[in-house]
């Protein structure tokens, strides 16, 4: 069985899983954020009224606020921050970070084990070797947190293999950008990833973490890589412990797809959808008003590296506002330490809380109609910010963009 | 739940968002004033017109983005009887099922069904009947467990079941 199968297995009490049919199995981890806590708690008490099973797997993180613009989302917030403490959830905060990187620094996520959540992007836990998957509301609030289980249609596995060596001012951001626009959105349907080859095994793990991440804008179900001696060294530092690692026996794959990253330009998604990734060479020149570090896949401390070699020295454009969200109070402390907080600051960039920063616009981030933003966000569809034009792509295009005052191509900042 | 649906067609393209379906800024507004908006940017007749039991018909991997269930029960809000795609998003499919909105996978319906024609959906059978042109296709079976589900009207009474022991 592949790793897919082992775990749904396990966590369904079989000998053995296939593609295709549907199980019920135990759930490890269920991760609600501010939004989807908020839903999940009215349809659990309005229409389920069930003891909890097992509140000590739940994890709430409030990451969309860093701190409530209106009061009706104070209100809400203070609702979520009841309704956990009641049930005994794990609760962070606003000005925690992002809930992945949250959940993750916390160590609550471990390898073999189903994590489940109703953000989209819940897959990423994958990259530690989980089943991890996005699940609705109604999900949760119906099985997993009165029973402690979800329902799966047990997916294909599709094995993909990068190798190559990436030039000067490609990073890995770059290749998952490019992987989205290879596969297109809706290419791998209901189908689990497995993402492997030299090249993936030589990133260390917060880098992995940028493929796993896209399956959802592939449409696949979940998206992995088989845990190695570099994953069970990062937990074993993290945690202080060195967790047993599941792995897949390697024959049980749909399809095997490959890539290399040879010569491989640095990329963008241009609105009006993730799957719309180009060269940036083809983008260059369009003027910008704001630039984000920040999001499921961006503001990590690789990020704020990458902008930092760009901004020192350097002015961020007068005509552009450049903020800067951490997506942990860990990735703000070492950027504290490194130095990074002064060289950013004094290049004119703007630091905000540890949180998802301006996904949705839910407390910052809103953009005019004839406003166009370049992040390292994980989405670009129109309206989700309100007006206005989104580009994705990595912190390098990123910082290059704030100080060139449109889209730039990092290289030339790189030299 | 009724597993029979007749009416009007709808048509939208590929890889719909949820964002498209309940813009992000109105998730908080009431249902009443969502449900006048859904698709408009795609079909702006869609939420003036549309009416108890249409057929929304779709592309390829229809509901991506957000999981957010807001955007099934905003399509329910609208009296849409049943959604037929070539795909849906596993998030949307999820939700579907759970939240007791009729779906259809149904390969290759793309350009075999016109805007207001009128389809009689079976569910039980996974047929999609175009009444306008006398054509018929046929969708992929629903699992047997998901079958209950939309029997059930979603997963809340499959909870209740459970919980009373009557599901044993």
């Amino acid at each position: 069985m592949n790793l897919v199968e082992k775990i749904l297995a396990r966590a369904s009490g079989r000998a053995r899983v296939t593609p295709g049919e549907v199980v019920v199995a135990d759930v490890d981890r269920i991760l609600l954020h501010d939004l989807s806590c908020y839903l999940t708690a009215r349809v659990f008490e309005e229409e389920v009224r069930q003891p909890v099973c097992h509140p000590d797997r739940v994890v709430v993180v409030f990451d969309h606020h860093f701190s409530p613009p209106t009061e009706e989302q104070a209100r809400m917030l203070q609702e979520n921050r009841a309704w956990a403490r009641r049930h005994g959830f794990h609760l962070f905060d606003c000005g925690s970070g992002n809930i992945h990187h949250v959940a993750l620094h916390a160590g609550f996520i471990r390898p073999g084990t189903v994590v489940v959540g109703s953000d989209s992007h819940t897959p990423v836990h994958g990259t530690l070797g989980c089943f991890a998957t996005g699940l609705g509301n109604y999900s949760h609030a119906a099985l997993g947190l009165p029973f402690g289980k979800a329902w799966f249609r047990v997916p294909e596995l599709v094995r993909i293999e990068l190798e190559g060596t990436t030039g000067l001012g490609v990073t890995p951001r770059d290749v998952a950008l490019f992987l989205t626009g290879q596969i297109g959105e809706g290419g791998m349907v209901y189908r689990a990833l497995e993402f492997a080859g030299p090249y993936l095994e030589g990133l260390e793990v917060f880098d992995r973490w940028l493929f796993p991440l896209i399956t959802v804008d592939v449409g696949a179900k979940s998206g992995h890589v088989q845990p190695d001696e570099r994953t069970l060294s990062f937990l074993a530092e993290l945690t202080g412990e060195r967790p047993e690692a599941v792995r897949g026996d390697g024959d049980d794959v749909a399809e095997v797809r490959g890539w290399t990253v040879d010569g491989l330009e640095p990329q963008v998604a241009c609105p009006p959808t993730v799957g719309n990734v180009h060269p940036v060479t083809e983008s260059a020149g369009v003027p910008i008003q704001w630039a984000e570090l920040g999001g499921h896949g961006g503001g990590r401390l690789q990020d704020i590296r990458l902008a930092a070699r760009v901004l020192r020295g350097r002015r961020v454009h007068p005509q552009v506002r450049f903020n800067v969200v951490p997506s942990s109070r860990w990735v703000f402390t070492q950027a504290l330490r490194e130095g990074l907080v002064e060289d950013l600051h004094r290049a004119g960039a703007t630091w905000f809380p540890p949180s998802t920063g301006s996904n949705q616009a839910i407390n910052m981030g809103a953009l005019a109609a004839d406003e166009t933003m370049v992040s390292t966000h994980a989405r670009n569809f129109p309206g989700r910010n309100g007006g206005g034009r989104m580009y994705l792509a990595s912190a390098l295009t990123v910082a290059a963009s704030a100080v060139a005052g449109c889209l730039a191509d990092p290289r030339e900042f790189v030299r | 739940m009724r597993m029979r649906i007749r009416g009007r067609c709808w048509l939208v393209g590929d890889n719909v968002p949820t964002d498209a379906i309940v813009r992000s800024h109105l998730i908080t507004r009431p249902m009443d004033e969502i449900r006048r908006h859904v698709l408009e940017g795609l079909n702006p007749r869609f939420p003036l017109e549309v009416r108890t039991d249409d057929v929304l018909v779709a592309g390829r991997h229809f509901g991506q983005s957000s999981g957010r269930a807001i955007a099934v029960r905003a399509l329910k809000a609208t009296g849409v009887g049943c959604v037929v795609a070539e795909s849906f998003a596993r998030t949307f499919y999820r939700n579907a099922f759970e939240m007791g909105l009729p779906i259809l996978e149904c390969p290759g319906i793309t350009g075999r069904v016109s805007e207001g024609d009128v389809l009689t959906v079976d569910l039980e059978e996974g047929l999609v009947i175009d009444e306008t042109t006398g054509s018929q296709l046929q969708a992929a079976p629903i699992p047997p467990f998901l079958r209950r589900m939309l029997e059930a009207g979603g997963i809340i009474p499959i909870a209740r079941q459970l919980a009373e022991g009557t599901d044993r």
